[in-house]
């Protein structure tokens, strides 16, 4: 009875283990690799794997054998032997073995992991409470002429060696997107590398994975991979010189409410105040962490808010998510059109952004940090301004 | 020191005290509260070590419960994002420092003397001490909760999200100060054990004789000895941080934040064996007991347990494969984390070889230590896959890590306590534990335990991270067997354990009413705290016995049959007592109780209190430190007149004020 039971809970883990494996299609899936980085990481792990559930399954049938053998059938008490020097040897060194061979090949895949001289592309990362800023430095090969500063989704060509150069302007965050490779921690004051590399056209869903305070639940990130014809398109749309709102617009009165509200803290490039003098944000002097996510083309980006919320629509976005890998770059690239804006979530963060994400954004609480926040505050918009906002901020595209 | 005075041939004085000694009488009750709270008897200390333990128990794991209440469903709403954060780290530091070692410390002092012959620990008042300073740092710790809220960075507290704007409750400086307490807790009983089993070791028990219980109390005392002093200096420079604006991690003064990481993990990693280590020792007793044979390779056991304990100081760094510490440093301990799998497995290997061959027995501290083997080995295992340092990258930090350690710290450490529960139940309290009650228990919690951790190795394999207090249905995946079906298993699992171990409650419970009295050598012991009166006596042993086996008291009962190489029963654990109290010690000088301990113990949190909230408080609570330590040292650890007389008459000693 006591070892079928044990026996039936263990099979029955592994059963169930080895279900799910085929039944889901979970985003952050470890086991499905995407990228030459992470298949390196699953080659080696697979096989461990295997050998520990052949370990953990030799125990368990031992143990249960043992049990089932020598169970008290009124034997006498048996012999008190204190044990067998060679065979406790033979029994250390075999797993001793096993690991020395693991060993070898876990060397080969750290160093393999830690090479940055074949980088094809480098990509600037920041994290900060709790969102991701990407920066992609001038690199005329990609027609990057002048930097790129964006957030929230990390747009990359596929079948190129990209490195990560990740650090923190707080608290310690880590940088995970499973299907491409493993987690690298981005630490204020240092800079760590992380190699990216996708083989398919494709969105690659990631989460923050260090503890970074409250929201950290809410630091999501993801990862676009496109075609390196899309990428040059996306290259190409994100230096597009600014175009304002037609006088008269709905639009352009949220252009004026942009440079009355948000453009303390929120950079749109090319933006100017009716002087003509350009609107130059100051987040440094509002924010902790000293940035805000910087929100030209912000159109063109599926999420807002550290990935926290959808810009699409769920239809919309699952149009996009689930397009062919031939077909996704250019529904990526369609950006966020007036149907597919998520309107809601939108509208709910500019009422009282502190409501729909938890932040240390309580005016009353911030003496600590010298009066600055962490994270959008609570603007006391009214909503014809929300309204007006909405309509300006579907035009940054 | 507890002074043990062999028979003189003088004849016994008694004194009627005139004078009094130091600056306070000494406290008399033998019965009643005040001989529990002014105690320095190992035996009641280490009850009320596990007393305290097993509170904390309760409260870790209601917070346990409401973790698992809120990640059962999507966007969980029962906590909101702050009180979650504050309820995992308050769970992790709970059951680590409030129940796993406070449990462990209660069943070294009430086991290690007397496994060793010995009849108090080397230090009792100091155990007394480190007694009170455990429980009053619980107590203090916890009192965050209730004054703006508790410690909310997770037990490993990393810098800079530690700091004061990050977290600007007192949350962690009542977590820092709180563990300095218990940190000294866990110095002095370290100091204590490991002087008492050194020096205070039956007549012919060399250190290749001892219980092999008390040599893995031993092997954690060390780590103990040399691991708290780091963490003792971590929580310095944080506190510094906090309440004195030093800027040790502070990156624009040109600090680096692991360096908090790196002294918390060389603390960290050993503390990982401390867990452990106390539960290895318990089922390396209980497992040769109920097989009917000796330990299976008692050397290698001993030795597997030593090496832990040193390779377990080079392999803190598995816990940064993520931080970025270079590619050299992170093989270096990618493959010290390999080699420390080795002698883990040596244990797995002799604990099912002790049983082959063997008679075995399957009571509930059997059934527990078993499932210790398999589950333990689950955690084992898939800590070998962690150590494969680019396969880590992928798991750390994700539900993976947290299956790992439960089945190691409960597949382990709890059940290794609960099957030490059952074993040494009717030593303790002399009654036995309900069998039948017992199994429930036993097959509630392997379930409840399995289905609460088993998905957890699904739920990180598929991405979800760790400490996070909402998960979203958009990365749970598709199909039936998605991450949500995996979450609410885990929950559900987690009320089954709750029930399974409401069973013991109700056991200790049901026992307590039971009139019966449990035989002296119910399971048919091997070691020497058997050969003992049910409980002991105050003094435990009417003679100090002579040792010349591993399993002595086996050995007295039974003797090898030439021919058949059987054992063959020669005397009974009644016969051999009754012997010991013929032949009693006529002189025994036993420790007397104490006010210093309790009272130099509730200095410290006056101390810290005051250290948060004014420093006229501090003051206060280091004058208490002050008054208490004098007194003590006024005061000799044997009052002179305290003598016990008539071993066969009485098992009070006879005490005067």
């Amino acid at each position: 009875m006591l070892n079928k039971r044990r026996f039936a809970i263990v099979s029955s883990i592994g059963i169930s283990a080895l279900l799910t494996g085929c039944a889901t299609n979970a985003p952050q899936d470890t086991w499905q690799p995407k990228g030459p980085n992470s298949k390196l990481i699953d080659d080696l792990q697979q096989p461990v794997f295997a050998v520990a559930g052949v370990i953990g399954l030799i125990v368990a049938v031992a143990v249960t054998y043992t049990i089932i053998k020598y169970r008290d059938r009124g034997q006498p008490i048996p012999e008190q032997i204190h044990g067998k020097p060679a065979l406790e040897i033979t029994l250390t060194i075999i797993p001793a073995l096993i690991l020395a061979v693991v060993a070898v090949f876990t060397f080969g895949a750290i160093f393999k992991l830690a090479k940055t001289d074949d980088t094809e592309m480098i990509i600037n990362v920041t994290g900060q409470q709790w969102w991701w800023e990407y920066d992609y430095p001038v690199q005329n090969e990609y027609g990057i002429t002048q930097p790129i500063i964006t957030s929230g989704q990390l747009v990359m060509p596929v079948g190129t060696k990209v490195l990560l150069r990740e650090t923190s302007r707080d608290v310690i965050h880590s940088y995970w997107i499973p299907a491409l490779n493993g987690k690298r921690d981005a630490v204020p004051g240092r800079v760590h590398t992380l190699r990216l590399e996708a083989d398919e056209p494709g969105i690659y869903a990631g989460q923050c994975t260090e503890f970074c305070g409250l929201s950290h639940a809410n630091m999501r990130m993801e990862a676009v991979a496109l075609s390196k014809e899309d990428f040059a398109k996306w290259v190409a749309n994100q230096q597009a010189p600014y175009v304002s709102p037609a006088a008269g617009t709905l639009a352009k009165q949220g252009e004026e409410v942009f440079l009355n509200q948000c453009v303390r803290c929120h950079q749109v490039n090319g933006l100017t105040r009716a002087d003509g003098t350009p609107a130059i944000a100051a987040p440094d002097e509002n924010v902790w962490s000293g940035a805000a996510p910087n929100l030209s083309y912000f159109m063109t980006r599926n999420t807002f808010a550290g990935a926290m919320f959808d810009l699409l629509s769920k239809q919309c976005r699952d149009e996009v998510w689930n397009a062919p890998s031939d077909k996704i770059g250019a529904k990526y690239l369609e950006g966020v059109t007036e149907d597919c804006l998520n309107q809601k979530d939108l509208r709910a963060w500019l009422r009282n952004a502190p409501e729909v994400k938890p932040m240390y954004a309580n005016p009353e609480n911030l003496a600590v940090s010298n009066g600055k926040y962490r994270g959008m505050p609570y603007l006391a918009l009214s909503e014809d301004d929300i309204s007006k906002l909405v309509a300006y901020l579907i035009t940054l595209k | 020191m507890a002074i043990i005075e062999r028979p003189t041939p003088v004849a016994p004085v008694v004194v009627t005290p005139t004078e009094t000694y130091g600056l306070l009488k000494r406290p008399v009750s033998s019965t009643g509260w005040r001989s529990w709270v002014f105690t320095v008897d190992h035996k009641k200390l280490g009850i009320m070590y596990a007393v305290t333990a097993m509170f904390f128990f309760i409260v870790g794991g209601i917070e346990a419960l409401l973790i698992r209440l809120q990640l059962a469903a999507p966007n969980g709403k029962v906590l909101n994002a702050d009180l979650y954060n504050q309820m995992f780290t308050m769970h992790a530091t709970t059951m680590v420092f409030l129940f796993v070692m406070p449990m462990a410390a209660g069943f070294a002092n009430y086991f290690v003397p007397l496994q060793i012959g010995a009849r108090d620990v080397a230090f009792p008042r100091l155990n007394a001490f480190g007694f009170w300073a455990l429980l009053f740092g619980g107590i203090f710790l916890n009192l965050a909760w209730f004054l703006g809220g508790a410690a909310d960075g997770g037990w490993f507290m990393y810098a800079p999200n530690s700091g004061p704007v990050f977290s600007p409750s007192n949350g962690v400086d009542f977590w820092a100060l709180g563990l300095q307490i218990a940190g000294i807790a866990s110095l002095t009983g370290a100091i204590n054990l490991i002087i008492t089993v050194l020096n205070m070791r039956a007549p012919g028990m060399s250190l290749m004789k001892m219980p092999i219980f008390t040599w893995m109390i031993t092997v954690v005392q060390f780590l103990l000895l040399f691991a708290v002093p780091v963490i003792t200096v971590a929580l310095f420079l944080l506190s510094f941080q906090r309440n004195f604006g030093a800027r040790f991690f502070d990156v624009a003064a040109g600090a680096d934040p692991l360096l908090w990481q790196h002294l918390f993990w060389i603390f960290g990693h050993p503390e990982v064996y401390i867990l452990i280590l106390p539960s290895f020792g318990i089922i390396s007793e209980v497992l040769p007991v109920f097989s009917r044979k000796p330990l299976f390779g008692y050397p290698f056991v001993v030795f597997s347990g030593a090496a832990i304990g040193f390779v377990g100081w080079g392999v803190w760094a598995h816990h940064m494969f993520a931080s970025g510490l270079g590619p050299v440093s992170v093989a270096v301990f990618s493959v010290a984390t390999m080699a420390i799998a080795v002698p883990t497995g040596v244990k797995i290997i002799n604990w099912t070889l002790t049983m082959w061959g063997g008679k075995l027995w399957f009571t509930t501290a059997m059934k527990f230590a078993i499932g210790l083997i398999v589950l333990f080995t689950v955690g084992g295992l898939s800590g070998v896959t962690h150590s494969i340092a680019p396969s880590d990258t992928q798991q750390t930090d994700t539900y993976y890590i947290v299956a790992h350690f439960h089945y190691v710290l409960f597949g382990g450490a709890v059940l290794g306590i609960f099957s030490g529960f059952y074993y040494w139940w009717p030593k303790v309290f002399g009654k036995m534990l309900n069998e039948k009650l017992g199994s429930w228990n036993f097959w509630l919690m392997i379930i409840g335990l399995n289905l609460t951790f088993g998905p957890m190795h699904i739920l990180g394999l598929q991405g979800q991270p760790r400490r996070m207090y909402q998960w979203t249905e958009a990365r749970a995946g598709e199909g039936f067997f998605n991450l949500a079906f995996w979450n609410l298993v885990a929950s559900i699992g987690s009320f089954i354990l709750t029930i399974g171990i409401l069973f013991f409650l109700i056991n200790v419970w049901v026992t307590s009413r039971n009139p019966q009295k449990a035989p002296l050598d119910p399971w048919n012991a091997r070691s020497l705290e058997w050969m003992t009166s049910n409980p002991p006596k105050e003094h435990n042993f009417d003679v100090i016995p002579t040792v010349h086996h591993l399993d002595e008291f086996f050995h007295r009962k039974y003797e090898e049959d030439e021919a058949t190489h059987t054992m063959k029963q020669i005397t009974t654990a009644e016969e051999l007592i009754a012997e010991q109290e013929r032949n009693a010690d006529k002189h025994i000088h036993m420790p007397s109780p104490s006010y210093w301990p309790i009272v130099l113990a509730f200095g410290l949190p006056v101390i810290t209190f005051g250290l948060i909230y004014s420093y006229l408080i501090a003051v206060v609570g280091g004058v208490i430190v002050l008054f208490a330590a004098y007194g003590w040292s006024l005061e000799s650890s044997t009052a002179p007149e305290s003598d016990f007389e008539n071993p066969n008459s009485s098992t009070e000693l006879v005490k005067h004020g």
